[in-house]
Protein backbone atom coordinates (compact mmCIF):
# COMPACT_ATOMS: atom_id res chain seq x y z
CA UNK A 1 0.00 0.00 0.00
CA UNK A 2 2.32 2.88 1.16
CA UNK A 3 5.64 0.55 0.73
CA UNK A 4 5.15 -0.56 4.63
CA UNK A 5 5.94 -4.30 2.83
CA UNK A 6 9.26 -4.59 4.23
CA UNK A 7 9.02 -3.68 7.51
CA UNK A 8 8.87 -6.37 10.11
CA UNK A 9 6.06 -7.86 10.92
CA UNK A 10 5.20 -6.47 14.69
CA UNK A 11 6.30 -2.71 13.16
CA UNK A 12 4.04 0.01 14.78
CA UNK A 13 2.68 2.20 12.05
CA UNK A 14 -0.95 2.87 13.00
CA UNK A 15 -3.38 0.76 15.14
CA UNK A 16 -6.63 -0.74 13.60
CA UNK A 17 -9.93 -1.21 14.94
CA UNK A 18 -11.98 -4.50 14.56
CA UNK A 19 -15.59 -3.20 15.45
CA UNK A 20 -17.10 -6.30 16.23
CA UNK A 21 -14.67 -7.22 18.97
CA UNK A 22 -14.79 -3.91 20.96
CA UNK A 23 -17.09 -3.97 23.79
CA UNK A 24 -16.81 -0.68 24.65
CA UNK A 25 -15.49 -1.55 27.93
CA UNK A 26 -13.16 1.47 28.15
CA UNK A 27 -10.13 -0.10 29.87
CA UNK A 28 -8.13 1.27 26.60
CA UNK A 29 -9.24 4.86 26.73
CA UNK A 30 -8.99 4.51 30.67
CA UNK A 31 -5.09 3.07 29.90
CA UNK A 32 -3.79 5.50 27.31
CA UNK A 33 -1.21 7.64 28.96
CA UNK A 34 -1.45 10.26 26.21
CA UNK A 35 -5.52 10.75 26.44
CA UNK A 36 -5.80 9.74 22.81
CA UNK A 37 -8.48 7.37 23.06
CA UNK A 38 -12.29 8.39 22.71
CA UNK A 39 -14.91 6.33 23.18
CA UNK A 40 -18.86 6.78 23.11
CA UNK A 41 -21.01 4.06 23.66
CA UNK A 42 -24.78 3.75 23.74
CA UNK A 43 -27.17 0.76 26.01
CA UNK A 44 -29.74 -0.99 24.05
CA UNK A 45 -32.24 -3.18 25.94
CA UNK A 46 -32.77 -6.50 24.68
CA UNK A 47 -35.53 -8.59 25.46
CA UNK A 48 -35.23 -12.02 26.81
CA UNK A 49 -34.67 -14.88 24.17
CA UNK A 50 -37.68 -16.75 25.80
CA UNK A 51 -39.87 -14.32 26.50
CA UNK A 52 -40.00 -15.69 30.34
CA UNK A 53 -36.57 -14.40 31.53
CA UNK A 54 -35.28 -11.02 32.44
CA UNK A 55 -34.27 -8.22 29.63
CA UNK A 56 -30.64 -8.00 29.08
CA UNK A 57 -28.95 -5.23 27.96
CA UNK A 58 -25.85 -4.91 26.03
CA UNK A 59 -23.49 -1.34 25.12
CA UNK A 60 -23.36 -0.12 21.71
CA UNK A 61 -20.41 1.37 20.06
CA UNK A 62 -20.83 4.76 18.74
CA UNK A 63 -17.83 6.43 18.17
CA UNK A 64 -14.55 4.98 18.64
CA UNK A 65 -11.75 7.67 17.77
CA UNK A 66 -8.04 7.63 18.43
CA UNK A 67 -5.97 11.14 18.16
CA UNK A 68 -2.88 10.02 16.16
CA UNK A 69 -1.89 13.72 17.09
CA UNK A 70 -1.54 12.87 20.51
CA UNK A 71 -0.45 9.02 20.36
CA UNK A 72 3.11 8.36 21.46
CA UNK A 73 2.94 4.70 20.08
CA UNK A 74 3.53 3.04 23.34
CA UNK A 75 1.44 0.02 22.90
CA UNK A 76 -0.70 -0.33 26.31
CA UNK A 77 -4.30 -0.02 24.63
CA UNK A 78 -3.05 -3.07 22.30
CA UNK A 79 -1.83 -5.10 25.14
CA UNK A 80 -5.09 -4.31 27.43
CA UNK A 81 -7.56 -5.27 25.18
CA UNK A 82 -9.47 -8.32 26.57
CA UNK A 83 -11.43 -9.12 23.35
CA UNK A 84 -8.30 -8.29 20.91
CA UNK A 85 -10.40 -5.57 19.20
CA UNK A 86 -7.07 -3.41 18.77
CA UNK A 87 -4.18 -4.85 16.15
CA UNK A 88 -0.93 -2.64 15.07
CA UNK A 89 -0.75 -2.59 11.12
CA UNK A 90 2.72 -1.19 10.03
CA UNK A 91 1.19 1.20 7.78
CA UNK A 92 3.27 4.50 9.04
CA UNK A 93 2.28 7.34 5.87
CA UNK A 94 -0.65 9.27 7.18
CA UNK A 95 0.56 12.62 7.61
CA UNK A 96 -2.35 15.29 7.19
CA UNK A 97 -1.86 19.11 6.22
CA UNK A 98 -4.29 19.69 9.17
CA UNK A 99 -3.89 18.34 12.78
CA UNK A 100 -7.59 17.32 13.13
CA UNK A 101 -7.38 15.40 10.41
CA UNK A 102 -4.68 13.19 12.56
CA UNK A 103 -7.92 11.41 14.96
CA UNK A 104 -8.95 8.96 13.25
CA UNK A 105 -12.83 7.84 13.17
CA UNK A 106 -14.12 4.01 13.86
CA UNK A 107 -14.91 3.89 9.72
CA UNK A 108 -11.04 4.75 9.42
CA UNK A 109 -9.44 2.68 12.32
CA UNK A 110 -11.68 -0.40 10.26
CA UNK A 111 -9.66 0.33 7.04
CA UNK A 112 -6.05 0.11 8.31
CA UNK A 113 -7.51 -3.68 9.91
CA UNK A 114 -7.09 -4.84 6.13
CA UNK A 115 -3.19 -3.72 6.26
CA UNK A 116 -2.65 -5.93 9.67
CA UNK A 117 -0.22 -8.58 9.11
CA UNK A 118 -0.76 -12.06 10.04
CA UNK A 119 0.82 -12.98 13.07
CA UNK A 120 4.28 -14.67 12.69
CA UNK A 121 4.91 -18.37 12.69
CA UNK A 122 5.79 -20.09 15.84
CA UNK A 123 9.52 -21.02 16.64
CA UNK A 124 10.02 -24.61 16.46
CA UNK A 125 8.91 -26.79 19.16
CA UNK A 126 6.91 -23.97 20.72
CA UNK A 127 3.63 -24.39 22.53
CA UNK A 128 1.00 -24.38 20.50
CA UNK A 129 -1.63 -21.03 20.94
CA UNK A 130 -4.25 -21.57 23.67
CA UNK A 131 -7.04 -20.97 21.62
CA UNK A 132 -6.20 -23.93 19.15
CA UNK A 133 -5.34 -26.48 22.08
CA UNK A 134 -8.58 -25.51 23.63
CA UNK A 135 -10.16 -26.07 19.92
CA UNK A 136 -8.56 -29.46 19.71
CA UNK A 137 -9.76 -30.59 23.33
CA UNK A 138 -13.44 -29.83 22.24
CA UNK A 139 -12.62 -31.17 19.52
CA UNK A 140 -11.64 -34.47 21.53
CA UNK A 141 -14.28 -34.54 23.96
CA UNK A 142 -16.91 -34.13 20.95
CA UNK A 143 -15.94 -37.43 19.36
CA UNK A 144 -15.77 -39.43 22.54
CA UNK B 1 45.10 -1.25 38.57
CA UNK B 2 44.75 -3.50 35.48
CA UNK B 3 43.30 -6.77 36.35
CA UNK B 4 40.92 -5.84 39.43
CA UNK B 5 36.98 -5.59 38.00
CA UNK B 6 35.00 -2.51 37.82
CA UNK B 7 33.00 -3.20 41.05
CA UNK B 8 35.96 -4.01 42.99
CA UNK B 9 37.52 -0.63 41.80
CA UNK B 10 34.41 1.41 42.36
CA UNK B 11 34.00 -0.45 46.41
CA UNK B 12 37.49 0.44 46.93
CA UNK B 13 37.34 3.90 45.94
CA UNK B 14 33.58 4.58 48.27
CA UNK B 15 34.25 2.49 51.32
CA UNK B 16 31.34 3.30 53.47
CA UNK B 17 29.12 3.59 50.72
CA UNK B 18 26.13 1.28 49.30
CA UNK B 19 27.46 0.43 45.91
CA UNK B 20 24.62 -1.82 43.79
CA UNK B 21 24.70 -3.24 40.81
CA UNK B 22 21.42 -2.80 38.68
CA UNK B 23 20.69 -4.23 35.22
CA UNK B 24 24.89 -4.24 34.39
CA UNK B 25 24.85 -0.58 35.30
CA UNK B 26 27.20 0.12 38.85
CA UNK B 27 25.22 2.51 40.89
CA UNK B 28 26.49 4.64 44.48
CA UNK B 29 24.94 6.38 46.56
CA UNK B 30 26.28 8.84 48.91
CA UNK B 31 24.95 11.10 51.73
CA UNK B 32 24.55 14.53 50.33
CA UNK B 33 27.35 16.67 52.14
CA UNK B 34 29.47 14.12 50.36
CA UNK B 35 28.17 14.79 47.12
CA UNK B 36 31.54 17.29 45.03
CA UNK B 37 33.81 14.84 47.04
CA UNK B 38 31.82 11.54 45.75
CA UNK B 39 32.25 12.91 42.20
CA UNK B 40 35.26 14.59 42.16
CA UNK B 41 36.77 10.44 43.79
CA UNK B 42 34.82 9.43 40.42
CA UNK B 43 37.29 11.49 38.34
CA UNK B 44 40.35 11.29 40.20
CA UNK B 45 40.64 7.77 41.54
CA UNK B 46 38.73 5.67 38.70
CA UNK B 47 39.45 7.68 35.54
CA UNK B 48 35.53 8.93 35.09
CA UNK B 49 37.04 11.61 32.81
CA UNK B 50 33.73 11.86 30.69
CA UNK B 51 30.83 13.61 32.13
CA UNK B 52 27.42 12.77 30.98
CA UNK B 53 24.88 13.84 32.44
CA UNK B 54 23.19 14.81 35.74
CA UNK B 55 19.14 14.96 36.58
CA UNK B 56 17.21 14.08 39.35
CA UNK B 57 13.87 11.76 40.04
CA UNK B 58 10.96 12.95 42.39
CA UNK B 59 10.42 9.90 44.57
CA UNK B 60 7.80 11.87 46.39
CA UNK B 61 7.83 12.14 50.08
CA UNK B 62 11.29 10.29 50.11
CA UNK B 63 12.51 13.37 48.48
CA UNK B 64 14.61 13.96 45.86
CA UNK B 65 17.26 11.75 44.14
CA UNK B 66 20.12 13.86 42.21
CA UNK B 67 21.94 11.03 39.92
CA UNK B 68 25.21 11.82 37.63
CA UNK B 69 25.66 9.96 34.82
CA UNK B 70 30.07 9.28 34.29
CA UNK B 71 31.96 7.38 32.08
CA UNK B 72 35.90 5.98 32.34
CA UNK B 73 37.30 4.56 28.93
CA UNK B 74 39.66 2.38 28.63
CA UNK B 75 41.19 0.80 25.66
CA UNK B 76 38.25 -1.25 23.91
CA UNK B 77 35.60 -0.60 26.33
CA UNK B 78 33.63 1.94 28.19
CA UNK B 79 33.37 1.85 32.25
CA UNK B 80 29.86 3.41 33.72
CA UNK B 81 29.19 4.37 37.22
CA UNK B 82 26.15 6.60 38.02
CA UNK B 83 26.68 8.60 41.22
CA UNK B 84 23.30 9.34 43.54
CA UNK B 85 22.30 11.32 46.35
CA UNK B 86 19.04 11.75 48.47
CA UNK B 87 17.93 15.25 49.25
CA UNK B 88 14.71 16.18 51.57
CA UNK B 89 12.12 17.86 49.44
CA UNK B 90 11.21 20.34 51.99
CA UNK B 91 15.35 21.47 51.77
CA UNK B 92 16.49 20.62 48.24
CA UNK B 93 19.70 22.19 48.06
CA UNK B 94 22.76 20.18 46.84
CA UNK B 95 26.15 21.49 46.48
CA UNK B 96 27.39 21.96 42.41
CA UNK B 97 29.46 19.81 40.48
CA UNK B 98 30.42 22.89 38.14
CA UNK B 99 33.93 22.16 39.86
CA UNK B 100 34.66 19.24 39.00
CA UNK B 101 33.11 18.98 35.45
CA UNK B 102 32.59 22.44 33.93
CA UNK B 103 30.01 20.88 31.86
CA UNK B 104 27.29 19.87 34.45
CA UNK B 105 26.22 23.61 34.97
CA UNK B 106 23.95 23.05 32.12
CA UNK B 107 22.41 19.70 33.52
CA UNK B 108 22.24 21.99 36.85
CA UNK B 109 20.46 24.82 35.53
CA UNK B 110 18.22 22.15 33.61
CA UNK B 111 17.80 20.72 37.26
CA UNK B 112 16.97 23.53 38.77
CA UNK B 113 14.08 25.01 36.13
CA UNK B 114 12.48 20.99 35.85
CA UNK B 115 12.60 20.11 39.87
CA UNK B 116 13.12 23.59 41.90
CA UNK B 117 16.52 22.39 43.52
CA UNK B 118 18.67 24.87 44.24
CA UNK B 119 22.69 24.21 44.25
CA UNK B 120 25.46 25.53 46.36
CA UNK B 121 28.75 27.06 45.71
CA UNK B 122 30.96 27.08 49.08
CA UNK B 123 27.72 27.53 51.05
CA UNK B 124 26.09 29.84 48.15
CA UNK B 125 23.40 29.40 46.30
CA UNK B 126 23.84 29.92 42.90
CA UNK B 127 21.35 32.29 41.07
CA UNK B 128 20.71 29.64 38.16
CA UNK B 129 19.09 31.11 35.01
CA UNK B 130 16.50 29.02 33.19
CA UNK B 131 17.21 26.51 30.51
CA UNK B 132 14.55 25.73 28.34
CA UNK B 133 11.35 26.92 29.90
CA UNK B 134 9.65 30.48 29.10
CA UNK B 135 10.66 33.65 31.48
CA UNK B 136 7.00 33.69 32.70
CA UNK B 137 6.36 30.15 33.35
CA UNK B 138 5.73 28.99 36.39
CA UNK B 139 6.57 26.23 38.63
CA UNK B 140 8.95 23.05 38.83
CA UNK B 141 7.19 20.71 35.61
CA UNK B 142 8.98 17.66 36.42
CA UNK B 143 8.03 17.36 40.15
CA UNK B 144 5.00 14.89 40.46
CA UNK B 145 2.85 17.69 41.98
CA UNK B 146 2.99 19.45 38.95
CA UNK B 147 -0.52 19.79 36.91
CA UNK B 148 0.24 19.64 32.64
CA UNK B 149 -1.87 22.51 31.44
CA UNK B 150 -2.95 19.78 28.65
CA UNK B 151 -4.00 17.82 31.41
CA UNK B 152 -6.83 20.65 32.87
CA UNK B 153 -7.75 21.98 29.46
CA UNK B 154 -9.76 19.08 28.67
CA UNK B 155 -11.47 16.42 30.07
CA UNK B 156 -10.43 12.60 30.83
CA UNK B 157 -11.45 10.49 27.84
CA UNK B 158 -11.67 7.55 30.13
CA UNK B 159 -13.93 9.04 32.45
CA UNK B 160 -17.44 7.67 30.81
CA UNK B 161 -18.41 4.69 31.71
CA UNK B 162 -19.34 2.10 29.19
CA UNK B 163 -22.71 2.58 27.66
CA UNK B 164 -22.25 6.72 28.11
CA UNK B 165 -21.59 8.72 25.42
CA UNK B 166 -20.91 13.14 25.47
CA UNK B 167 -24.20 13.91 24.35
CA UNK B 168 -26.17 11.45 26.71
CA UNK B 169 -23.81 11.13 30.02
CA UNK B 170 -25.79 8.61 31.99
CA UNK B 171 -27.37 10.20 35.36
CA UNK B 172 -27.11 7.80 38.24
CA UNK B 173 -23.89 6.65 38.64
CA UNK B 174 -23.82 3.22 40.63
CA UNK B 175 -20.47 3.54 41.26
CA UNK B 176 -17.61 6.15 41.73
CA UNK B 177 -16.48 8.30 39.13
CA UNK B 178 -12.41 6.49 38.11
CA UNK B 179 -9.83 9.02 38.20
CA UNK B 180 -7.39 9.66 35.58
CA UNK B 181 -3.85 7.50 36.69
CA UNK B 182 -1.05 9.53 37.57
CA UNK B 183 -2.84 12.60 37.47
CA UNK B 184 -2.79 14.33 40.83
CA UNK B 185 -6.30 14.65 42.86
CA UNK B 186 -8.14 17.64 41.17
CA UNK B 187 -9.03 18.89 44.79
CA UNK B 188 -5.35 19.49 45.79
CA UNK B 189 -4.82 21.18 42.43
CA UNK B 190 -3.83 24.97 42.98
CA UNK B 191 -5.20 27.28 43.06
CA UNK B 192 -8.45 25.21 42.18
CA UNK B 193 -11.79 25.90 42.96
CA UNK B 194 -13.94 22.40 42.38
CA UNK B 195 -13.80 20.22 45.22
CA UNK B 196 -14.64 16.28 44.83
CA UNK B 197 -17.73 15.30 43.36
CA UNK B 198 -19.80 13.94 45.61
Amino acid sequence: MTGAEWLPPRSRGVIALIEENCTSCMLCARECPAWCIHIDSRQETLPSATGRGRDTTRNVLERFAIDYSLCMYCSICVEVCPFDALHWSPEYAYAEGDIRELTHEKDRLREWMWTVPPPPTLDEHAEPAKEIAAAEKAARRSRR
Amino acid sequence: MTGSTWLARVEAAYVGAAVEEEFGLLSVDVPPDRWTDAVTVARESLGCTFFDWLSAVDELEEGFRVVCHLAARRTGAVEHLVVRTRIPRDHPVVASVAGVFGGARWHERETHEMFGIEFTEDGAVLPLEGLLLPEEFEGHPLRKDFVLASRVARPWPGAKEPGESDERPRAARARRRALPPGVPDPGQWPGSTTQDEP
